[in-house]
């Protein structure tokens, strides 16, 4: 087993990000490496744990009219036929199970066998998800067209 | 004939990623959300192509995947096989296990269609003619269509049925027909999904320009009429009786 310190869980993080907004919505993202906690009025978040040798969370921070967007982009509709706040929080969910597999596999790949959750959701205004007794907590944020999201995760081992 | 494919996922996004990739095919696509009920849609429908996801729950797609291969009469439907971790340990048990392909999320639609076109030929849509259009729900009575609802239907049923009607409707523009009979006579059960699949059919026949009628019981007369999208509808007692108003 390595030593989880020495894993480079943020670029293992914007890569999965960026290969799951290019293929799934056809986004290019501008990453911006942050220790700030994202404040919007009104925002998502998508998360997936995962449990074993590690444990751990990946949280997606989205503002909900992006949230929108990337509903419309990725199931290829019009953003005003975005209508169902069941099918933004699927999308949500999605985005962060495919990038939560991805860190999850190289995770598996890095000596820490673990399993993936299905996601949940938290819908809600002007609130911050804080997390303690974790051994890395890693954070950035990524811009398109405008609006700014963010991708955290956590993670600890288990002896 | 079309060919059959079952999607098998929770998230709704990835099944509906599944069915837009296959829109352009002559393929029917039936959904299912977990491997429970995906095992009693293959029973039932008998796919040509299982496409299954691995993180569900009730029934993950693993399981779902080991009770197929224990049925003889199941075992030999190729399966290709939706994961979000592509670690090796993962992609290393997914082969063992016998599936025909697997992608690693995320994907594209035409990825995916290229992983099919190795097992299958899709015939693009408009190549069979839509005459040939079959399914048990659908027929075509003195130059209407009619779909019968079943007695009891639940999600996958629903999906189905929702695949089949848009066939439905290129069946009857490329006859020419345009009256359209929704007969629940038989069903027992209407519940949300029913609402939201007629509602579905009554958007569609307008924009269509299709002229609809509905054929149920006085039961279900009033359960329709307790919701707020179907509470208008006029609802006759036979499919003669509803033939008679167009």
């Amino acid at each position: 087993m390595s030593d989880i310190n020495k894993l480079d869980l943020i670029g293992f993080a914007i890569n999965s990000t960026r290969d799951v907004f290019q293929t799934m919505l056809s986004m290019k993202l501008n990453v911006i490496e942050s220790r700030l906690p994202m404040k919007s009025p009104n925002k998502i978040v998508g998360c997936v744990s995962f449990a074993g040798d590690v444990m751990g969370n990946i949280c997606v921070h989205v503002p909900t009219p992006f949230a929108r967007v990337m509903t419309a982009a990725m199931l290829g509709m019009e953003l005003d036929e975005v209508e169902d706040e069941g099918e933004i929080s699927d999308v949500i969910g999605e985005v962060s199970n495919m990038i939560g597999g991805d860190l999850k596999s190289r995770l598996c790949d890095a000596g820490f066998p673990c399993q993936l959750s299905i996601p949940s959701i938290t819908r809600g205004n002007d609130f911050v998800i804080e997390s303690k007794g974790w051994m890395r907590h890693e954070r950035f944020a990524f811009q398109q067209e405008g609006h700014l999201a963010m991708v955290e995760v956590f993670i600890k081992t288990v002896n | 004939m079309a060919l059959k494919v079952l999607a098998v996922d929770d998230s709704k996004t990835i099944r509906k990623i599944v069915a837009k990739a296959f829109s352009a095919y002559d393929c029917v696509v039936i959904e299912a959300e977990n491997g429970v009920e995906g095992l009693s849609v293959v029973s039932r429908d008998k796919p040509d192509l299982i496409v299954l996801d691995i993180t569900m729950p009730v029934m993950n797609g693993i399981e779902m995947l080991s009770k197929l291969k224990g049925q003889p009469e199941l075992k030999d439907i190729p399966v290709i096989m939706l994961t979000a971790e592509s670690g090796k340990d993962n992609v290393m048990q997914i082969v063992k296990m016998g599936v025909k392909d697997y992608m690693v999320k995320p994907f594209k639609g035409e990825q995916l269609i290229e992983r099919v076109t190795k097992i299958f030929t899709l015939e693009p849509k408009g190549t069979t003619a839509v005459n040939e259009f079959s399914s048990p729900f659908f027929s075509v009575y003195e130059d209407i269509q009619v779909l019968t609802l079943p007695e009891k239907a639940d999600r996958s049923t629903v999906a189905e049925i929702e695949g089949n009607f848009g066939m439905a409707i290129k069946s009857m523009a490329a006859k020419g027909l345009s009256r359209f009979i929704l007969n629940a006579n038989k069903t027992k059960e209407i519940n949300m999904l029913v609402v939201k699949l007629i509602t579905s059919i009554v958007q569609t026949c307008e924009k269509n320009r299709i002229h609809l009628r509905f054929v149920g019981s006085a039961g279900l007369a009033a359960e329709l009429k307790g919701f707020e999208e179907t509470s208008g509808f006029a609802i006759h007692s036979s499919v003669a009786d509803a033939k008679a108003t167009f």
